[in-house]
């Protein structure tokens, strides 16, 4: 770790060099090595094993009032000079009515559990041998699982930011992101289930856990029954209470919001959704699956609330949104793949700007047990998988999403059977008012590189069949 | 040796100036033979250098103005059957070397669990160089001139006080790439892209509407010259406005519709294309985007005499263009479906060995980073005869559905429902209300024999973020069709 950190950073104090020689204002690098390995599996096999080693640079610089940015994955000296004029040539015209100057040096604090060298080190043929368990166990659960699919992702990454405050700051972490998906068949009837979890360490990874609860969804749906449309309360188990998260982190965003979901951007202050609803960001939480200790500018994380009982109290910022809005940064500048619902690349991404962004985002949780919810729930469904999620109007808050597996009908308290695939169809602002019972524990939940921590959460919806 | 020949390159085709690559070549060359030498059956390598710029401006700002560049190796192998794959931006020797171990080993691991081993299908090892088509370099034009135009497109937009929010995206990608395999493939490709999306929020009271459009192309920044992009900017505008007086549909099932060629894009796109890719038809996609209601259905009748569909990489000057795929076969037209019968899927070399058919170039991957998946380039429906304006007059009660929005399709691809932009309700062969907040639903098979007219006209349009695999990859093609009229169930979006 050390010698690719102490590259980075002499590649970091080159760039410095070469923008103040050429009479830059200010200059920010931020370096990246990172290392991903996907084990993926289909048909009950492993399909294919494949690795990423990139390193490379983000250079941002500001002459008189102008912002320009570039990267590059070529570290040589050539290189790096090229880097800066190409970022100078960005800057050109691209003017900011408003003051603006890259964080200052402050003092990063630490969090516990974000980097597991037994998971950095983890080899091929382990990463492949721990994949391959889901498929086992899932298969081992019972005769009718016919097929199962899922991945692995194993993620380290070390990064190092320095600019001409005087801001140098390192920082690594590992991920771990392991999901399957099993397909069980009896006669004719066919049914998927499927599990997935994220974490920080190996010790957090549990393989058989994951196949045999994919197994115990598929085959429980083997016999399901047509739902009617109709407006349902919803009992959303963790991955579909993370998928709401996962929407709110983007309307908190002013850059996403300004751009793409402008849902929230007239709201601020006030009520979006019942009281129930606290949403924290706490990238100091220690083993958060989004935690670290510090942004991608090199700002120190801190824990702050984003809706507080229902209203929305802020939205999170780096340092150039913080100037457009004359906000200070909260440390929420995440260098990640930039196309809003499509996480590209799970390690860290030095080719793109800052976006602000919520780093470990959870609702607070309530006084509910997950068994109490469904107790005290007389008629409703049981969500326990969200597919296909979108808000398909952003302005308006229309929200979408195919309960592809995992619906049941809940009846006076109990979980009567399964459901056939249906489709939600409502508004997101409906969906956070309704919520009248958050349950008492956080879990990792999520799919295809989003994830979070979350309770379970109920709700009201509107719900129809997918024939 | 065997190599060593894989570079001599076909002069007549060289169009590409050795120096232009400014890239390590005899790298490429060592990665395969280091893997080969290590024991895998079979090795291929992508050496890619990419140049992308990236340009947002909303409400007269500059939000993004970025330049990339980057270069970088992935090394495939195929060990005792299994896959393994390795990137590295690392282009020293010691880099790569350390590259193709990691993909062997990879392989190797991968092998224990794969009960039937990986067969490829035969295809000529070409060697051949090409470049698109293009006239004005992207490179030619300063950052600064073309971020006073994003900002001049987007201030255009801004037709009223009515448009709220104005957002101008543009995107340039040049990627220089080669290919070789260790059966003697080396193909070199020189690519240029880019597009710009435009979108307009409206709002009037309590309604708010949006309009949105891209303009791109395989090829270099003279798109920018053949489009007149301040018209097209304010007539997004204008759009975006009208569409605030608008009419709410009301939902009408087994309605007569015919769709434009952009709704039709996004309708083949998925439910046509993404189903037509064979590692979907084999499962191999089930626990991410899902399955395919047509597996096992080739040869069988799915729609109607109407309905034709293909995928055309050839098409020049389209985002899906190329003539070579990332396992160096040669691109061909594919046919998805001929006249209501389902005749084939998009294959890579293992799935059409499964298959049993030949392999027809499906294979891409968005950078050297990423392992190629089968992909769609350029799917879209098959040309009929009926001209657009007798579509129109013979509908006495029907719909004009126009501009694509966002689909919500299950994981067979068999139920869909795809919203709108705006539609025109059709009376005795006339456009008369506009309406709004229209989306339309049905089931696959059951649209696809409601197809009964299809007009001559196909136009390709640019989808520049189409998501698949994991790690995901957002990939540019290229979707569309002519008119197409058959039924559906009209919905009401709130």
């Amino acid at each position: 770790m050390a010698s690719i950190l102490t590259a980075l950073k002499e590649a970091g104090e080159t760039i410095l060099k070469v923008a103040e020689k050429k009479g830059l204002n200010e200059a920010e690098a931020y370096l990246v090595s990172n290392n991903v390995l996907t084990i993926r599996l289909v048909n009950n096999a492993v399909f294919e094993s494949k690795g990423v080693h990139d390193i490379g640079v983000g250079l941002r610089v500001i002459k008189g009032n102008m912002l320009g940015f570039s990267s590059t994955a070529d570290l040589s000296k050539k290189s790096l000079n090229k880097l800066v004029d190409a970022a100078t040539s960005t800057a050109k015209a691209r003017k900011l009515p408003f003051k603006y100057s890259f964080p200052k040096p402050r003092k990063i604090p630490k969090v516990a559990g974000v980097y597991s060298r037994k998971l950095a080190e983890l080899s091929s043929e382990e990463a492949v041998e721990l994949a391959y368990d889901m498929v086992e166990a899932s298969t081992a659960h019972s005769k009718k699982i016919k097929d199962n699919a899922g991945v692995l992702n194993v993620v380290s990454y070390e990064t190092s930011v320095l600019n001409s405050h005087g801001v140098s700051a390192k920082n690594r972490g590992t991920f771990f992101e392991a999901s399957l998906s099993a397909t069980a068949k009896r006669g004719k009837s066919v049914s998927e289930g499927s599990d997935a979890t994220a974490g920080r360490s190996l010790k957090e990874l549990k393989p058989q856990d994951i196949g045999e609860k994919a197994a115990m969804m598929a085959v429980s749906g083997l016999k399901s029954k047509k739902l009617k449309e109709d407006t349902y309360t919803l009992i959303l188990d963790y991955e579909p209470a993370q998928g709401v998260i996962g929407y709110i982190s983007y309307l908190v965003s002013p850059m996403i919001a300004r751009l793409y979901f402008p849902l929230f951007l007239d709201k601020l202050d006030k009520k979006i959704a019942s009281p129930q609803v606290t949403l924290i960001d706490d990238p100091l939480m220690p083993n958060g699956v989004g935690s670290a200790p510090m942004d991608d500018e090199g700002t120190p994380s801190k824990k702050q609330i984003i809706i507080n009982k229902g209203v929305l109290k802020k939205f999170v910022y780096d340092s150039f949104y913080g100037a457009i809005d004359k906000k200070k940064t909260t440390g929420n500048a995440i260098r990640a793949s930039f196309a809003v619902g499509v996480s590209s690349f799970p390690g860290k991404n030095y080719n793109g700007e800052p976006i602000p962004f919520p780093m470990n985002p959870y609702f607070k949780p309530g006084k509910w047990k997950r068994n109490e919810i469904i107790e005290e729930t007389n008629k409703g469904l049981l969500v326990r998988r969200f597919h296909y999620t979108r808000l398909t109007n952003p302005t308006r808050g229309d929200f979408t999403s195919v309960l592809r597996m995992g619906l049941y009908a809940v009846k006076n308290g109990e979980v009567v059977g399964a459901v056939k695939k249906a489709r939600l169809l409502d508004n997101l602002l409906n969906l956070l008012q309704n919520v009248d019972a958050v349950s008492d524990k956080l879990v990792v939940a999520g799919s295809w590189g989003d994830y979070a921590h979350t309770p379970v959460i109920r709700t009201k919806a509107h719900v129809a069949p997918i024939d | 040796m065997y190599f060593a020949k894989a570079f001599k390159v076909n002069s007549k085709n060289a169009y590409v100036n050795r120096m232009e690559w400014s890239m390590k070549e005899d790298l490429a060359l060592f990665a395969v033979e280091h893997a080969s030498e290590l024991g895998a059956d079979y090795v291929d390598m992508r050496l890619e250098d990419h140049y992308n710029e990236l340009i947002v401006v909303a409400n007269g700002k500059v939000q993004r103005g970025v330049i990339n560049r980057r270069r970088g190796i992935g090394v495939r192998t195929l060990v005792n059957g299994a896959w393994g794959f390795q990137s590295t931006t690392d282009l020293t020797k010691k880099g790569i070397r350390q590259a193709s171990k990691i993909a062997f080993k990879l392989a190797k691991a991968s092998s224990k669990h794969v009960p039937k081993p990986v067969k490829l299908a035969p295809t000529k090892a070409h060697k051949v160089s090409y470049k698109a088509m293009m006239k004005n370099d992207l490179e030619n034009i300063a950052f600064e001139e073309k971020l006073k135009q994003i900002i001049t497109w987007e201030k255009k937009l801004h037709t009223s006080k009515k448009i709220v929010r104005g957002l101008a995206e543009y995107s340039g990608l040049k990627i220089n790439k080669v290919f070789v395999n260790s059966e003697g493939a080396n193909i070199r490709f020189s690519n240029s892209l880019t597009w710009v999306s435009l979108k307009a929020d409206s709002k009037r009271a309590a309604t708010t509407q949006f309009y949105d459009k891209t303009i791109g192309h395989c090829g270099g920044y003279e798109i920018y010259g053949k489009n007149d992009m301040e018209k097209v900017a304010s007539e997004t505008g204008h759009k975006a406005e009208k569409l605030l007086k608008a009419k709410a549909v009301k939902t009408e099932k087994d309605a007569t519709v015919i769709l434009d060629n952009d709704y039709a894009a996004l309708l083949v796109h998925e439910i046509i294309g993404h189903p037509s890719e064979a590692d979907r038809v084999l499962g191999r996609e089930a626990a991410w985007a899902g399955t395919t209601w047509w597996a096992g259905k080739i040869g069988e009748r799915i729609g109607s005499d109407y309905l034709t569909a293909y995928d055309d990489p050839t098409i020049k000057g389209t985002l899906g263009y190329y003539r070579y795929d990332d396992e160096g076969v040669e691109a061909e037209r594919k046919v998805l479906i001929q006249k209501g019968v389902l005749k084939g899927h998009m294959h890579s070399r293992e799935t059409s060995a499964i298959f049993g058919v030949e392999p027809n170039a499906g294979m891409r991957a968005i950078t050297f980073e990423y392992i190629p998946l089968i992909r769609m380039s350029n799917t879209f429906f098959g040309e009929g005869n009926w001209k657009k304006e007798e579509l129109i007059e013979e509908t006495k009660h029907g719909y004009l559905i126009s501009c694509m929005r966002h689909p919500s399709i299950d994981d067979k691809r068999y139920n869909w429902t795809i919203s709108a932009q705006e539609a025109y309700e059709i009376k005795n062969g006339e456009l008369t209300t506009h309406l709004r907040d229209v989306a339309l639903t049905s089931i696959a098979p059951k649209f696809f024999k409601s197809i009964n007219a299809v007009t001559k006209k196909v136009e390709i349009l640019p989808l520049p973020g189409c998501g698949k695999g994991d790690p995901m990859q957002a990939l540019y093609v290229g979707n569309g069709g002519p008119y197409l009229r058959g039924v559906a169930t009209v919905l009401g979006v709130k």
